[in-house]
C-alpha cells in the first residue's frame, strides 16, 4: 500500500464535523418572512459556528425588484432583528461576500435563464462546482413552474437538493400529482419535504428518550399506558396569512404534517438504526396504521373574538382577508387510534388550533393509576403518572410522580420532577432551520418527510375533511384565549377522561 | 455567551463540618427560590473539582466565573493550605439563573483544608459528591505526583484535567503513569487542537517532510509527541524549539497558521468537561512526549 492510500493516521482522534460540499444555495421566495425570520438567521448562526461549505453563496429569488446590495443590507438587518447570536461583522462581510439577487417572475423563462447564469458565474467565481440546493420558500402553485425550470436547466456537474416548504400539496390527490411532478426529474433523496418540527432538538429528543433510556420503552405500550395527549396550541392569530389559512385551515396547516408527526415519532417501533430510511420505515408504519373512530370523535371550532394574554382580539371571520361567513376552522381535536400490537385500544388525544390559551406544544403520556394505592384515604388525590414532553416553549421532560407530603399520616400529592434543556445544556437551542438547512446540504434526508409519509398523512387528512361535508359547525364556536370549543371537551370526557390541567 | 445570575446567595462558616455545609446548602436552595415561588430547579451534569493551591485561586476563579452557566454542576473548589491549623473553612453559594418562570440553580463550595485535613481531601470530597453524575477535577500547578493528596483525588474522579504548561518541570512519564486509573486531559494538548487539524491536512506529505515545531514548551512538547507517533517516525527526527506560539514548519516553509479554536480560558476548560471517555491520542503523545528528558 502506498503512503498516499493510507488512512490519514492524523485525524484519528480529532473531533471532525461533517462539512457540507461546496454548494450554492438558492432561495425561491427571497422577500418573504420566512427569508428574514427563519432562513437568513439560521444561516447566520451556521456560519458562526463555521458548519457552512468553505465555498459557498447564497442566492435570493423573488419578484420584488431589488439589487445585490439592496437584498444583502435588508438580509443584514434581518440577521440584527432575529438572529440568535450577537452580530459580528466578519462573520456577516464572509456571508454576503457571496450573497446576490435575482429578479424573478416564476413563470418566466427569462428569469429563469437569468438565474442560470449567475449561478454559472458564481460556480467560477466562488468554486461551489455545481452543486445546488434549491429552497422553495414559495407558495404551491409556483413549485411546478420552477421544479421544470431547474430540471431543463439541471447540469450534469454537481449535485442538486430540493427543499421544499409545506404545504405539500391541498388533499392526497394534489400530493400525488406533486410527488410524481418531482419524481419525473428528481430521486426520491434529491427531495427535502421539510417539517420543521422535526428539526427542533425536543422532537429528537423524544427519540432519545425512548430509544436511549432503558427504563422507558418495556412501558411504552398498551399494557402501562392510559392514553396520550398531544397539544399544538397557538395563541396567536393568523397574522395576515388569510390567503394562505383560507385555503388550509388548521387540518391542513396543523395535524396533517407537524402533528401527525409528532403522533408517528412518539409511536413508532424503534428503527434498526438512525439511517433515513430505517427512521423514515417506522414511522410510515405509524401512519399507516392510524384511523379515526367516526366523526364523532373528530371536533372542530373556530375562533370569535375573546382576550389573550389580557388584549381584546377579533375574531376569525372579522380578520383582514377572510370571509365573514366562512367555514374554514381554527382548532380541531381528534381521537386516534395506532392500529398496532403496542397501541391497540390505546387513545392519541390530539388538538391544536389558534388564538387559544397559551401557546404551548406538548406530548403528554399518561400511564395507567397505580392498580391498588393501600393508603388511608384510597389515594384520591393522586393522579396517574405523566411523562409530559415540552416541545415548545419551556424546551424539556417533566414526570409527575405521587409523593408522601410531610407530616403523620400518608398522605399522597402529586411532584413534578423536571428536567429543562436550558438547564442542563446553556448553551442555546439551535433553531430547527439551521439543523434542517445543515442537513439538506450534507443530503442527510433523516429529518425529511419521505414521499409515502406525506401521501399516508394526506389519506388520514381526506378523510376526515370527507366527514366534514355532511355537516355545518355554528361558528365561531369558541371565545379567542380559550381551548377550544365545547365538542372538543366531550370528545374526550366521553371516554372518561379530560384534556391535561394547564 | 453569559447570562447574567438571577440572585447568589452565599453562608460562611468556620472550622465547618460536612453535615453543616449540606444542611445549609439545602437551606440556600429552599430560600433561593422566595416564600410564594415555585421551588427551583437544581441541575447538575457533574460534579466539578478544583484544586487550587493558593497561588492559583485567583486564576482559578477567573475560569470558573461563567462556567456554572455552561455546565451545571456542584463545583469543589478546594483550597489546600497545609501550613495553618487544622480545620476545615467553607463559603457555600447558590447562583441562581433565569430559565423562563423558573431559575436553575448551581452550587458553589469553596472549601479551605487547613493543616492535616488537606492530606485527607478524599474525606471531605467522597461525601459531597452528587451521586451517579461524572466527577471532574481541575488541578492548578503542577500536580504532586506519588503524593497522598493526588493518589486519593485520581480514586475519586472519572477525569483529571491539568495544564502541563503551568508546571515547572514536563513530568509526563509520571503523568503516564495515572492513565490507567483515570481517564486524563491537558488543556495544554487542546491548545494545540487546530494545529492538529492544520497538520492533518498536509498528509500525506507530511510524512516525509522535515518538520519543525515551536511553541510554548508544553505544547510543542506534545505536538512533536503526536507527530512522532502518528507518524511512526523517530522522536529525534523532529525538531522543536521553545517560542511563544505554536509554528510549524515543513521542509522550512512555515505551514498557515490556523485560527484558534478556543477564545478563553472558560472555553478551553469547558471543552475538557466535555469529553468523557480517555483520549488516546493524547495519551500516545504524551509517552511518545515521555521518552524525552524535559521536552524543549
Amino acid at each position: 500500500m502506498t503512503v498516499t492510500e493510507q488512512q490519514n493516521p492524523l485525524l484519528e482522534g480529532l473531533r471532525i464535523r461533517r462539512r457540507p460540499d461546496p454548494c450554492l444555495l438558492v432561495i425561491f421566495g427571497a422577500s418573504g418572512d420566512l427569508t428574514t425570520k427563519k432562513l437568513m438567521p439560521a444561516l447566520y448562526a451556521l456560519a458562526v459556528r463555521r458548519l457552512l461549505p468553505e465555498h459557498f453563496g447564497i442566492v435570493g429569488a423573488a419578484r420584488t425588484e431589488e439589487s445585490d446590495d439592496e437584498f444583502r443590507e435588508r438580509m443584514k438587518k434581518a440577521v440584527q432583528d432575529h438572529a440568535r447570536d450577537p452580530f459580528d461583522d466578519d462573520v456577516w462581510e464572509e456571508l454576503a461576500a457571496g450573497m446576490h439577487y435575482v429578479t424573478l417572475d416564476f413563470a418566466d423563462d427569462k428569469g429563469e435563464d437569468e438565474l442560470a447564469q449567475t449561478l454559472t458565474e458564481l460556480d467560477r467565481e466562488r468554486g461551489t462546482n455545481g452543486n445546488r440546493v434549491y429552497y422553495f420558500a414559495v407558495p404551491p402553485s409556483a413549485i411546478a413552474t420552477l421544479v421544470q425550470e431547474i430540471a431543463e436547466r439541471r447540469s450534469a456537474e454537481g449535485w442538486v437538493r430540493l427543499v421544499i416548504e409545506k404545504p405539500f400539496g391541498q388533499d392526497l390527490h394534489s400530493a400525488r400529482e406533486l410527488n410524481s411532478l418531482l419524481q419525473q426529474s428528481f430521486e426520491e433523496n434529491e427531495i427535502f419535504r421539510i417539517d420543521h418540527y422535526l428539526g427542533k432538538e425536543t422532537v429528537q429528543n423524544m427519540l432519545a428518550l425512548r430509544f436511549a433510556n432503558g427504563i422507558f420503552e418495556p412501558i411504552w405500550n398498551r399494557q402501562f399506558i392510559d392514553h396520550v395527549q398531544i397539544t399544538v396550541a397557538e395563541s396567536i392569530g393568523i397574522e395576515g396569512r388569510a390567503g394562505y389559512y383560507e385555503q388550509a385551515g388548521a387540518i391542513r396547516d396543523i395535524f396533517q404534517n407537524h402533528l401527525l408527526q409528532l403522533v408517528a415519532i412518539t409511536a413508532m417501533e424503534p428503527p434498526i438504526d438512525f439511517t433515513a430510511d430505517s427512521v423514515r420505515n417506522e414511522k410510515l408504519k405509524v401512519l399507516k396504521s392510524l384511523h379515526t373512530p367516526g366523526p364523532k370523535h373528530v371536533a372542530r371550532g373556530q375562533y370569535g373574538p375573546g382576550f389573550v394574554e389580557g388584549h381584546e382580539v377579533r375574531g376569525y371571520r372579522e380578520e383582514q382577508g377572510v370571509e365573514p361567513s366562512t367555514m374554514t376552522e381554527t382548532f380541531v381535536a381528534a381521537k386516534l387510534y395506532v392500529d398496532n400490537w403496542r397501541w391497540a385500544d390505546t387513545p392519541f388525544y390530539v388538538r391544536m388550533g389558534k388564538r387559544l390559551a397559551r401557546r404551548e406544544t406538548t406530548i403528554a403520556i399518561q400511564f395507567k393509576r397505580a392498580p391498588h394505592p393501600p393508603f388511608e384515604d384510597g389515594g384520591s388525590e393522586l393522579r396517574p403518572n405523566v411523562l409530559l414532553i415540552h416541545v415548545q416553549p419551556n424546551e424539556g421532560v417533566s414526570l409527575a410522580i405521587g409523593a408522601k407530603a410531610p407530616g403523620v399520616g400518608m398522605t399522597i400529592r402529586t411532584v413534578h420532577m423536571d428536567f429543562l434543556y436550558g438547564g442542563a445544556f446553556r448553551e442555546g437551542l439551535p433553531d430547527a432551520y439551521e439543523r434542517l438547512i445543515l442537513d439538506a446540504m450534507l443530503g442527510d434526508p433523516t429529518l425529511f418527510t419521505r414521499s409515502d409519509e406525506i401521501e399516508e398523512q394526506w389519506a388520514l387528512v381526506d378523510a376526515i375533511v370527507a366527514l366534514w361535508q355532511r355537516d355545518r359547525p355554528s361558528f365561531p364556536n369558541y371565545p379567542a384565549g380559550t381551548w377550544g370549543p365545547a365538542a372538543s371537551d366531550e370528545l374526550i370526557q366521553r371516554d372518561g377522561r379530560s384534556w391535561r390541567r394547564h | 455567551m453569559s447570562v447574567e445570575a438571577l440572585s447568589e446567595s452565599s453562608w460562611t462558616g468556620e472550622d465547618a463540618t460536612i453535615a453543616q455545609i449540606e444542611r445549609e446548602l439545602a437551606r440556600l436552595r429552599i430560600e433561593s427560590a422566595g416564600e410564594d415561588a415555585q421551588p427551583n430547579l437544581r441541575t447538575s451534569v457533574m460534579t466539578h473539582i478544583a484544586w487550587v493551591p493558593a497561588q492559583w485561586q485567583v486564576a482559578a476563579e477567573e475560569t470558573l466565573a461563567g462556567m456554572g452557566e455552561r455546565h451545571p454542576s456542584r463545583t469543589l473548589l478546594l483550597v489546600p493550605r497545609p501550613e495553618k491549623d487544622d480545620g476545615l473553612d467553607a463559603l457555600v453559594s447558590i447562583r441562581c439563573f433565569p430559565i423562563g418562570n423558573r431559575a436553575v440553580c448551581g452550587e458553589v463550595l469553596e472549601l479551605e483544608l487547613r493543616g492535616r485535613v488537606a492530606e485527607a481531601p478524599a474525606s471531605i470530597v467522597l461525601p459531597l459528591l452528587i451521586s451517579d453524575l461524572p466527577v471532574f477535577c481541575r488541578w492548578r500547578g503542577e500536580p504532586p505526583f506519588g503524593s497522598s493528596e493526588l493518589e486519593q483525588m485520581v480514586g475519586v474522579v472519572d477525569r483529571l484535567v491539568v495544564d502541563s504548561q503551568e508546571w515547572d518541570e514536563l513530568r509526563y512519564a509520571e503523568l503516564a503513569q495515572v492513565f490507567d486509573r483515570t481517564a486524563v486531559s491537558d488543556i495544554a494538548w487542546r491548545r494545540t487542537e487546530s494545529w492538529r487539524f492544520a497538520l492533518a491536512r498536509e498528509w500525506p506529505g507530511i510524512a516525509d517532510r522535515e518538520i519543525e515545531v515551536s511553541g510554548p514548551r508544553a505544547e510543542a512538547t506534545l505536538l512533536r509527541g503526536w507527530l512522532s507517533a502518528r507518524l511512526g517516525r523517530a522522536l529525534d527526527d523532529i525538531t522543536v524549539a521553545e517560542a511563544d506560539s505554536l509554528a510549524v514548519k515543513l521542509d522550512g516553509e512555515e505551514v498557515p497558521r490556523p485560527r484558534p479554536l478556543y477564545a478563553t480560558p472558560s472555553d478551553l476548560l469547558s471543552a475538557e468537561l466535555d469529553q468523557f471517555t480517555r483520549d488516546r491520542m493524547y495519551e500516545q503523545a504524551v509517552e511518545t512526549a515521555a521518552q524525552a528528558s524535559n521536552g524543549v
